[in-house]
């Protein structure tokens, strides 16, 4: 009850807000500059670390690496619960330097690993290759195992236990050697994952059919083999205090603002959950507005996507078991464009766009608008349809209202069941489906044949929206239409509007407004925002993106088109 | 710090062209039609010149101060006294400006599409809006003016242009309508029509500078003309003068003749949105600039708290005027009189006042100097500057 009360007050009274130092992204400064502008370094991070398990991000509680092989040992059967954690694999052995031998052992996740490179590249040379006569007078053993037994590709070397457990639980290798107050550690991935498949979510006929899978190197690869730029960077980073989940940053170094990439990276590394399984996670942890019904970034499974907006000077973030790779930052018309609007021509772009936008405006707005009509404002309709809408309703016993409400909430039932039923089992839904919301209501007098019209045409209006997550803020305030028009008729329609573009145009996504270029108007980068330009005449990146460099190509980007020296002395001008 | 945030010109055009031509969506066509008969246009077009003339001096005298708005010049000029005494003859104008509006407004939509509905019920939505813009701040409000304003002037040329069929020049007969003073004489006190270009004084600390305020205001003036002029002289072409008296309405009116075919018709019920957005833009400009200037008088911190008080006191002063030719009658008998004295004699003065008694181009304590702009090309276009909307 108290709670209520409070609530009551929240509203009715004022508070002064807390201060909150909003993110602005401005004109390239250097990178520290940014970091310092847009970060509230000190406090908040020390009051909030309640249990720092060596992040990687924070070496505040490191714990050394000694020399006593017993004592390591001892050490990691702590931290890794042997013998409870059945899948710990610690195997001791023998390592020949020189003329004597000395102990050692190695630890690893059974099932993480690949069995056939540590036998191979590990242990072999370990313990049997290292009984050869090895032509060498290096006298440490460190430097001795690293450069003449090890010939595994990636050996680290670890000074702290910590590093050695993050490399552990990331399907590495740690191996310690008695007598050294480091370790090795050794990159042996072998757990099994998913392959590269088509992307389940964003379908395109023209254009590559490559979809993230829920490994990070794969998907940075995919990324890297789009882009083929040594200026793209792929930053790493752990988040978690307990999952410690590896996610890479990536952007292009010589485009992307550089205050855009301090504030992800600030925003990643100030995450404090203990586990972290998917960037839908990720997204609402580092969003700008929790409660606005839109997406604030752009999830996408195919990295052609990703490479696309990178080059426009925006950062991804991928996460390791998450095939959906965060864009960031975004604007509402970014999310209406489909992948596919760059491969076909522009004519069809441009009418593939008129449909969505279409369709995004009867997915939002046509329950809403059938209500205020039929309620309201009768005399809009001509009075053919007018006659027939109100023959078609003269059975029905509910008024309008409640008979879109039935009709959407048993659609929207149809929609999660859809999701969950199994596979073989599908098919039935879509009979139920299709007698519960067309015929046996008609027929039962409850619902009126042009409401089935009404409804499915918005089901169908929010499939055609590419974001499946701007789909969903669709659906949701669908709901809110509806009442409005019920209540008001058009005044409430338009009130409706009104406090949603309010909310829109107040809205940033890591300080891009989110209309932008509309509202605040920015010049230049109009080519491809509602409608789309030829892609020749899209010269100039994204202005509210602020990139360093902001032109995409010259002036006269098809050089065959000059009709001086073949074109060649302008493309370069 | 209203100084933090800066946005562009086309966002503040918008915003006045908006408040200047929201009118016309209620009566200036017959207001117009009324002073003058068939030389109702040419009444407009008298008093468009007398406002540009007026807007040249006073952007003349604006020259010497940098981006400060009239309650900082009215500062320089004679103190806080001064402030304050400027500060609460604005923030009556617009609290009544606000109350009548909206009772006109909703007494309309009432006439339109809800005949059912109490006033109560319907002045209910308009504050909503104006109460939810007015607390996400006058950056979410010049945004919105932005984008929707361009649909509102695209509708009513719309409609104007619709109707061209219904012209019949001989509507415009005899030129001079009702003579020269119905022109000249009653023409002046309509330069009230013009009063909205207040919102310009307070705007110096959001624009970037001196060169935006005169593109600013030129600008709006220049839109506004046109569009005032031309819904004009579409209500007297198409209706002959006795009818032109009989319409609470003008525009409405117009959109109801429109008929192509037999599906394209009836489009006076698209008049609603239209009618709407305008309204509810118009609304929260209203209610933000009354906190705002409330808060700046005052030398308050934030505005927000001043919100809901304002838009329960405008709401209620609002039901007073037992209908809406009570509220009709105190526009004409209060708004037309006086309030182009508040927005073009009293920033003259201020302005003079400051000129004599302080130093050109000083500052008063609290302001900050602004950086660049946030739209219209200057940079950093997607960075507007922001903080100022948490008040």
């Amino acid at each position: 009850m108290s709670g209520f009360f409070d609530t009551l007050k929240g509203w009715l009274l004022f508070t002064e807000p807390a201060p909150r130092e909003q993110f602005i992204l401005r004109e390239n400064e250097n990178e520290g500059d940014g970091s310092l502008k847009n970060s509230q370094e000190g406090a908040p991070k020390n009051k909030r670390r309640r249990r720092q398990k060596g992040n990687g991000n924070d070496a505040g509680t490191a714990q050394p690496i000694g020399r006593r092989l017993a004592d390591n040992l001892n050490a990691v059967k702590i931290r890794f619960n042997v013998p409870t954690n059945s899948d710990v694999m610690i195997r001791e052995f023998d390592i020949v330097v020189g003329k004597k031998a000395i102990a050692a052992f190695m630890i690893y996740y059974d099932g993480m690993v690949d069995r056939k490179v540590v036998n191979d590249d590990i242990l072999l040379p370990l313990m049997l290759l290292s009984n050869l006569d090895v032509k060498s007078d290096e006298a440490r053993v460190p430097v001795y195992i690293r450069s003449h037994l090890l010939t595994h590709n990636q050996i680290k070397e670890a000074s702290e236990l910590d590093q050695v457990v993050g490399e552990i639980n990331f399907g590495g290798v740690g191996i310690f050697v008695d007598g050294m107050d480091s370790a090795f550690t050794a990159d042996v991935k072998g757990f099994e994952h998913r392959s590269v498949e088509r992307p389940n979510t964003e379908m395109v006929i023209r254009g590559p059919q490559e979809g993230f899978t829920e490994t990070i190197r794969v998907n940075t690869s995919l990324i890297r083999k789009r882009l083929k730029d040594e200026d793209l960077i792929v930053e790493d980073v752990l988040v978690g205090l307990r999952s410690k989940t590896p996610c890479a940053m990536l952007y292009i170094r010589d485009i992307v603002n550089d205050s855009l990439v301090a504030e992800v990276r600030r925003r990643l590394k100030s995450i404090q959950a203990d586990y972290i399984h998917d960037s839908g996670e990720i997204e609402q942890y580092i969003e700008d507005s929790t409660f606005l019904a839109s997406p604030h970034m752009v999830a996408t499974e195919r990295p052609d996507r990703v490479a696309a907006m990178l080059t426009e000077g925006r950062v991804a973030v991928i996460v390791h078991g998450s095939p959906f790779a965060l864009v960031m930052p975004t604007t509402a018309f970014e999310l209406v464009q489909s992948p596919e609007d760059h491969y076909v021509r522009v004519p069809s772009a441009n009418l593939l766009r008129a449909v969505r936008l279409l369709a995004m405006t009867v997915a939002l707005l046509l329950p809403g608008l059938y209500i205020a009509i039929t309620n309201f404002h009768q005399g809009m309709l001509p009075t053919g349809l007018l006659l027939s809408i109100e023959a078609a309703r003269e059975k029905v016993p509910f008024p309008s209202i409640v008979e879109i409400l039935i009709m959407e909430i048993s659609f929207e039932l149809i929609r999660e069941a859809g999701i969950r039923i199994p596979g073989t089992i599908g098919p039935t839904l879509g009979i139920i489906g299709a007698l519960i919301l067309g015929q046996a209501a008609v027929a039962a007098s409850i619902v009126s044949p042009i409401l089935i019209i009404v409804v499915a045409a918005t089901g169908i209006g929010s499939f055609a929206i590419p974001s499946f997550a701007y789909a969903y803020s669709f659906r949701i305030l669908r709901f809110g239409y509806i009442i409005l028009g019920a209540l008001a008729g058009f005044l409430g329609i338009s009130l409706g509007l009104f406090l949603h573009g309010l909310t829109l145009v107040t809205s940033k996504s890591f300080g891009v407004p989110f209309m932008a270029p509309f509202a605040p108007r920015t010049a230049g980068g109009l080519g491809d925002v509602v409608f789309k330009e030829p892609i020749w005449k899209q010269e100039r990146r994204p202005d509210y993106l602020n990139p360093k460099d902001e032109v995409r190509q010259p002036k006269i980007s098809r050089g065959w088109i000059g009709r001086q020296n073949g074109g060649e002395d302008q493309n370069g001008g | 710090m209203e100084g933090d945030i800066v946005f562009g010109s086309w966002e503040a055009i918008a915003l006045i062209v908006n408040t200047i031509c929201a009118r016309i969506f209620l009566n200036f066509p017959r207001s117009m039609a009324e002073d003058a008969g068939t030389a109702g246009w040419l009444e407009t077009v008298y008093f468009t010149i007398i406002a540009f003339l007026f807007f040249w001096l006073i952007s003349r005298l604006y020259a010497r101060f940098n981006r400060q708005d009239l309650l900082d010049i009215a500062e320089l000029g004679g103190g806080g006294i001064l402030r304050v005494a400027s500060g609460l003859i604005i923030l009556g104008v617009l609290l009544f400006i606000g109350t009548i509006i909206l009772r006109e407004y909703s007494e309309n939509m009432m006439i339109i599409a809800l005949s059912d509905s109490p006033i109560s019920f319907v002045m209910g939505f308009f504050a909503v809006a104006m109460a939810v813009a007015a607390y996400l701040g006058l950056e979410g409000i010049v945004r919105s003016h932005a984008i929707v304003v361009p649909q509102i002037m695209l509708a009513l040329l719309f409609i104007l242009v619709a109707v061209v069929p219904y012209y019949q020049p001989t509507n415009l007969l005899p030129v001079l309508g009702g003579g020269g003073y119905s022109i000249l004489g009653k023409g002046f006190f309509r330069l009230s029509t013009y009063s909205p270009l207040v919102y310009l004084f307070l705007l110096p600390p959001f624009i970037k500078d001196q060169k935006s305020f005169k593109t600013v205001g030129y600008a709006a003036l220049g839109i506004s003309a046109f569009l005032l002029l031309a819904s004009v002289l579409a209500y007297l072409l198409v209706y002959p003068y006795p009818t032109q008296l009989e319409y609470f309405l003008p525009v409405f009116q117009l959109a109801r003749l429109i008929n192509y075919g037999r599906i394209f018709q009836r489009v006076e019920s698209l008049f609603v949105i239209t009618f709407a957005a305008s309204a509810m833009h118009y609304l929260s400009a209203i209610l933000f600039f009354a906190a705002h200037i409330f808060k700046k008088t005052f030398k308050l911190t934030h505005h927000r708290p001043l919100i809901l008080p304002f838009t329960a006191i405008m709401f209620t002063l609002g039901l007073l005027p037992n209908n809406l030719m009570a509220v009709i009658d105190l526009e004409k008998k209060v708004s037309v009189r006086f309030l182009w004295g508040t927005t073009f004699v009293l920033p003259i003065i201020l302005l003079l006042l400051a000129i004599i008694r302080a130093a050109p181009g000083s500052a008063p304590a609290g302001r900050v100097s602004g950086t660049g702009g946030a739209s219209g090309g200057g940079r950093p276009a997607g960075a507007p500057k922001r903080g100022g909307q948490d008040q």
